[in-house]
C-alpha cells in the first residue's frame, strides 16, 4: 500500500496515468420513441455540426483566425455577449472547420489550446494549464510561467502558430491583472506566433476592468454575440429536432416567444423544450402540445413566491400580512420586530385568534426568514431586530384570497 | 396470589414500554414510505432514473421550506432506486452537504474520495486544490454518454454552496451537465425560495431552471383531495397507532425488536380514535398547526408526549398533549423573569417604566437607579440596598440578555453610563409580576403605573 501512496501522485504529474471514469456495468437504453428521441437530440450538450443563426459571427471569426494563420502573425480578439448566446460553441465550430483544412493540407499545422477562467482555482493556474497542453508536462506557475516566457519570446527557425481561447477572461482577472497582461503581451512579439481569442459576458470589459495598457494590447478586434431573438430560437430548436415532429409548430413558437422576451438564451429555451417533452410524455401524448409547453413555462419561469405563501400556516400568513400592514404605517421598507408584533396582535383579535406569545412570534419569524420569504436581521437583536419584506405586498394581499382552512 | 395473574401484570407493563419504544420509533425515524407530493417525487424518481439508464445529464433543485421532507424524499427516491439492478450497478452517488464542505477545496476532495478516482489511495486524496479540481474535471471530460458511469451528486443546504469563492464548483458542476461528458445529476437541496438569484449569470445559464417546490400541506397528489388539516389528523392517527394485525410485525423490519400484541395493539388504536374525536384535543391540534405547519415539529411534539408514557402512566390522556404543547406555546422570557429575584424583577419594573414614558429610548444604569431609588424612597417598607448590589442585579439582567448594548457604542464608556435597549414588551413584564410568587405588594402595585 505504501508503494501505492507515493506512486499514485507522482504518476498523475508525469502523465502516466490517464484520468478515467468507471465504466458502467449495463448498456444504454437506447431512445425508443420519438418524444425520447426528441429529448435526447434538445440536451444542450448536443450541439450540431453547424450552429443556426450564428453565420455572421462565425465568419467573421473565421476570416480573422484563418487570416492570422496564413500571415503566421500573432493576434487578439475579444468576443463578448450574455450567457447562452453560442460564443465558445461558434469559436469551437471554427477551430473544428480550420482543422479540417490542415487535415486537408490547405493550411498549416496550428495548436489549439483551451482554457477556462473558471475552470481554475487562481487567475496563474492560467500558466499551469497552457503549459500542460502545450508540452503536456506539470509544473508550478512559477515554472511554467518561465517556460512558457522562453517559449514565445525565444526565436525559432520552425515552429507552428498557436491558437489560445480564453474562455470566462474575467476570472483572470486579479488586482495587478499580471496574468491577462502577459496572455495579451505575448502576441504582441515577433516570435511568438500567437493568437488569443477571449471571451467574456460584459461588452464594455476592457474599458471597465482592465487597466490601460491591458486594454491596449487587446486591441479593438472585436465581436459581440447578441440575444437570439425568437426567430431564431425557433431556428435552433427546428433545426435540433431536424425531421421529428414531437412537437406541434406553435408550441416551439411559444417558447421562443417567451425565452427571448426574457433572456435570449438558447440554453433555457432547449430545457425548457426538454421538460415540456417529460411533461408529455406523463400526458401519454405523441406530441407536444401548447399545454404541455405552457406548464413548462409556468413552471421554469413563474415564481412561486405567491403559492409559497398559501401554503404557509394561518399565523405565518397573518405576520407577513402584519409586516407590510407596518411598513404601509410607516411608509419606510424596514420594520422593527417590536412594531410588527403589535400589528400582529391587532390582526389577530381582529381575526379573533389568540396572539402567539413573543417567543412563538420570533420563530414564525425566523421560519419565514428561513424560507425568504423575509429577511430579517440575526435573531440575536430579538425583538428590536429589523424585517424588511422580500415579496411584494401585492402578492401577499393576492395569495390572502380565497383559502379555506 | 396466583402465578397467572401475576404473569398478567407483567405482561401489561412491558407492553408499555414496547409500546413507548415502538412510537418513539415511529415518530422519530423518517419512514421509508413517503406521504403525499406525488408528483414531485415522481419527477425526481425520473429524473435520476433517466440519467442512469439513458445517460442524460440533468440539474434540479428541489426548493421547500425546513422540516417539510426535502431529504426524506430523496432518500426515499434513492431507495426505491437501489432496488432496481440497473441502477444499483451504475450509478455512483456523491452526498455534499453545505454545512461540512465549507468551501469548493473540502467539496472537491470529498466528491473526489466519493467517486474513486484515481487520485483517491483508500479515503485519502492526493494533490493540491488545483491539481483536484483539473484532475476531476479531465476524468468528467474523458468519460462519454455511453461507456461511463453516472454520477448523481446531491447537494445538501445548496445555498451554502453559493456562497463559495466564485461558485467554481458549481460552474463546473453544471457545465459538465451541459456539455459532452460522463452524465451527471446535480441535485441541490435548499430552504431558500430565492436560491436562484444566488446564482452567477453563468452560472444561472447554465443550471436547467428545473425547480421542484416541496409545500408542506399539498395534499393535491392524495387519492381522495381532503383539506390540510384533516390530513394533519390522519397524521396524528397513524403515528401513535399501533399494528393491529399479526402480519404487519413482520412486513415491517424496522421495528423487529418490539413486537406487539396484536390484541393490545387493536385496544391502544381505538382509544387513539376516541383521542381525535375530543374536542380539547382538537382544538389543541389545531392552534398548533395555525403556528406551525411543518411536520418536523409536530412530530416533536408527539414525540415529547409519548415520552410521558411509563408502567405507571399507562395512557396518552389529553392532558398528556396539552402538556407537551405548553413547552412549544409559552413564553420563554416570561419563565426567566419568573426565576429573578425580587430586586431584578424591580429594576426590569423600573425599566419598562422608563422604556414607556421615553416611548423606547434606550436607557442606562443612572436612569433605571434613579427610577428606582425614586420607588424605594417613596415607600418605607421596601428596604433600600446599596448601589453595588444594584449594579450586581443590573449585570446579571445584561447578561440574561434582556437587554442589548447599542451597536457601535464607545467601549471607553463607563459601565453606568452605557447606553442599553431593552428588550422585553410590557407586557411580558407585567405577566411575570402577575406569576411571580411572593412578590411584595408594593412592588406589583408599582408595576401597574408608571407615573410614580
Amino acid at each position: 500500500k505504501t508503494a501505492a501512496k507515493s506512486h499514485t501522485p507522482s504518476s498523475i504529474k508525469h502523465r502516466n496515468l490517464t484520468p478515467s471514469m468507471h465504466q458502467r456495468n449495463a448498456v444504454l437504453l437506447k431512445p425508443t420513441t420519438a418524444l425520447e428521441e426528441a429529448r435526447a437530440r434538445l440536451h444542450v450538450s448536443a450541439v450540431p455540426k453547424s450552429l443556426p443563426c450564428r453565420e455572421e459571427e462565425f465568419n467573421n471569426i473565421y476570416t480573422f483566425l484563418e487570416r492570422k494563420l496564413l500571415d503566421n502573425s500573432g493576434g487578439c480578439m475579444y468576443i463578448s455577449g450574455v450567457p447562452g448566446t453560442g460564443k465558445t460553441a461558434t469559436v469551437n465550430e471554427v477551430i473544428r472547420c480550420l482543422k479540417k483544412l490542415v487535415s486537408k493540407h490547405e493550411l498549416n499545422d496550428f495548436k489549439f489550446i483551451e482554457i477556462n477562467g473558471m475552470k481554475l482555482t487562481e487567475p496563474r493556474q492560467a500558466y499551469v494549464h497552457i503549459l500542460k497542453q502545450l508540452t503536456n508536462r506539470t509544473a508550478t506557475w512559477e515554472q511554467a510561467y518561465q517556460l512558457l516566457e522562453k517559449q514565445f519570446i525565444r526565436p525559432t527557425s520552425k515552429k507552428c502558430m498557436t491558437l489560445l481561447l480564453v474562455d470566462e477572461l474575467d476570472l483572470l482577472c486579479n488586482k495587478r491583472q499580471d496574468v491577462v497582461y502577459n496572455l495579451l503581451d505575448w502576441p504582441t512579439k515577433l516570435n511568438a506566433q500567437l493568437v488569443v481569442i477571449t471571451i467574456a459576458n460584459t461588452m464594455d470589459l476592457p474599458e471597465r476592468v482592465l487597466m490601460g495598457r491591458v486594454t491596449s494590447r487587446l486591441g479593438l478586434t472585436r465581436l459581440t454575440f447578441q440575444p437570439y431573438n425568437h426567430k431564431q430560437l425557433q431556428e435552433i430548436v427546428i433545426t435540433r429536432l431536424k425531421d421529428s415532429n414531437a412537437f406541434r409548430s406553435e408550441a416551439i413558437q411559444l417558447v421562443a416567444r417567451k425565452v427571448a422576451a426574457v433572456s435570449g438564451d438558447a440554453r433555457r429555451a432547449l430545457d425548457i423544450c426538454r421538460r415540456a417533452t417529460e411533461i408529455a410524455e406523463s400526458h401519454d401524448a405523441g406530441t407536444v402540445s401548447m399545454q404541455d409547453v405552457n406548464e413548462a413555462l409556468t413552471e421554469m419561469i413563474a415564481s412561486a413566491k405567491v403559492q409559497a405563501i398559501r401554503h404557509c400556516s394561518e399565523m405565518e400568513r397573518t405576520f407577513l400580512q402584519a409586516v407590510s400592514a407596518e411598513i404601509a404605517r410607516t411608509g419606510i421598507e424596514e420594520a422593527i420586530f417590536k412594531n410588527v408584533f403589535k400589528q400582529f396582535e391587532a390582526l389577530c383579535s381582529f381575526d379573533g385568534v389568540k396572539t402567539p406569545s413573543i417567543t412563538e412570534s420570533l420563530g414564525i419569524c425566523a421560519r419565514l426568514g428561513a424560507y425568504r420569504l423575509l429577511i430579517c436581521e440575526h435573531s440575536r437583536a430579538d425583538i428590536t431586530q429589523r424585517i424588511l419584506l422580500n415579496v411584494s405586498s401585492d402578492d401577499i394581499h393576492f395569495s390572502m384570497q380565497d383559502i379555506s382552512i | 396470589m396466583s402465578k397467572k395473574k401475576n404473569m398478567a401484570i407483567d405482561f401489561q407493563d412491558n407492553m408499555i414500554l414496547l409500546t413507548r419504544k415502538y412510537l418513539k420509533k415511529k415518530i422519530m425515524c423518517p419512514e421509508a414510505k413517503f406521504r403525499h407530493h406525488v408528483k414531485e417525487r415522481l419527477h425526481v424518481y425520473d429524473l435520476l432514473k433517466r440519467t442512469v439508464e439513458m445517460g442524460e445529464s440533468n440539474s434540479a433543485l428541489l426548493i421547500g421550506p425546513r422540516g417539510s421532507g426535502k431529504t426524506t424524499l430523496v432518500n426515499s427516491v434513492l431507495k426505491e432506486l437501489e432496488t432496481l439492478k440497473s441502477f444499483k450497478e451504475n450509478a455512483l452517488i456523491v452526498n455534499l452537504h453545505g454545512l461540512v464542505h465549507t468551501d469548493d477545496r473540502l467539496a472537491l476532495k470529498d466528491a473526489t474520495r466519493q467517486m474513486q478516482l484515481e487520485n483517491a489511495v483508500g479515503d485519502k486524496v492526493f494533490g493540491s486544490f488545483s491539481e483536484n479540481l483539473s484532475f476531476l474535471l479531465e476524468c468528467l471530460k474523458s468519460g462519454d454518454k455511453k461507456r461511463s458511469k453516472p454520477v448523481i451528486f446531491i447537494l445538501d443546504e445548496f445555498d451554502l454552496f453559493c456562497a463559495h469563492h466564485n461558485q467554481t464548483l458549481l460552474y463546473n458542476l453544471f457545465d459538465v451537465t451541459q456539455s459532452a461528458q460522463a452524465p451527471i445529476c446535480v441535485l441541490g437541496i435548499t430552504c431558500r425560495l430565492d436560491v436562484i438569484e444566488l446564482l452567477e449569470k453563468r452560472v444561472k445559464s447554465r443550471f436547467s431552471h428545473r425547480q421542484i417546490f416541496l409545500f408542506p400541506g399539498d395534499t393535491s397528489g392524495a387519492e381522495q383531495p381532503i383539506s390540510a388539516f384533516d390530513d394533519r389528523l390522519q397524521l396524528f392517527e397513524h403515528l401513535l397507532s399501533l399494528p393491529d394485525d399479526e402480519n404487519v410485525n413482520k412486513i415491517e423490519q424496522q421495528y423487529d425488536d418490539c413486537t406487539i400484541d396484536p390484541q393490545f395493539g387493536a385496544m391502544w388504536n381505538d382509544y387513539i380514535k376516541n383521542l381525535i374525536e375530543n374536542v380539547t384535543m382538537v382544538n389543541l391540534l389545531k392552534r398548533m398547526y395555525q403556528i406551525d405547519v411543518s411536520e418536523r415539529s409536530f412530530r416533536n411534539f408527539l414525540a415529547i408526549a409519548v415520552s410521558s408514557l411509563s408502567e405507571k402512566h399507562q395512557r396518552l390522556e389529553v392532558n398528556d398533549f396539552v402538556e407537551a404543547s405548553k413547552i412549544f406555546s409559552q413564553d420563554d422570557k416570561v419563565l426567566m423573569l419568573e426565576g429573578l429575584s425580587v430586586l431584578e424583577l424591580c429594576l426590569i419594573i423600573a425599566m419598562k417604566h422608563e422604556t414607556e414614558i421615553y416611548d423606547g429610548e434606550p436607557l442606562n444604569f443612572e436612569m433605571v437607579l434613579n427610577r428606582y431609588m425614586k420607588f424605594v424612597n417613596q415607600n418605607s417598607s421596601i428596604q433600600s440596598v446599596q448601589r453595588p448590589v444594584i449594579m450586581k442585579a443590573f449585570e446579571h439582567i445584561k447578561n440574561l440578555e434582556f437587554l442589548a448594548p447599542i451597536a457601535g457604542t464607545n467601549t471607553r464608556v463607563e459601565k453606568e453610563y452605557e447606553f442599553f435597549k431593552f428588550l422585553l414588551t410590557p407586557h411580558q413584564v407585567m405577566e411575570a409580576v402577575k406569576n411571580y410568587s411572593g412578590l411584595p405588594t408594593e412592588v406589583a402595585q408599582w408595576a401597574k403605573s408608571s407615573l410614580q
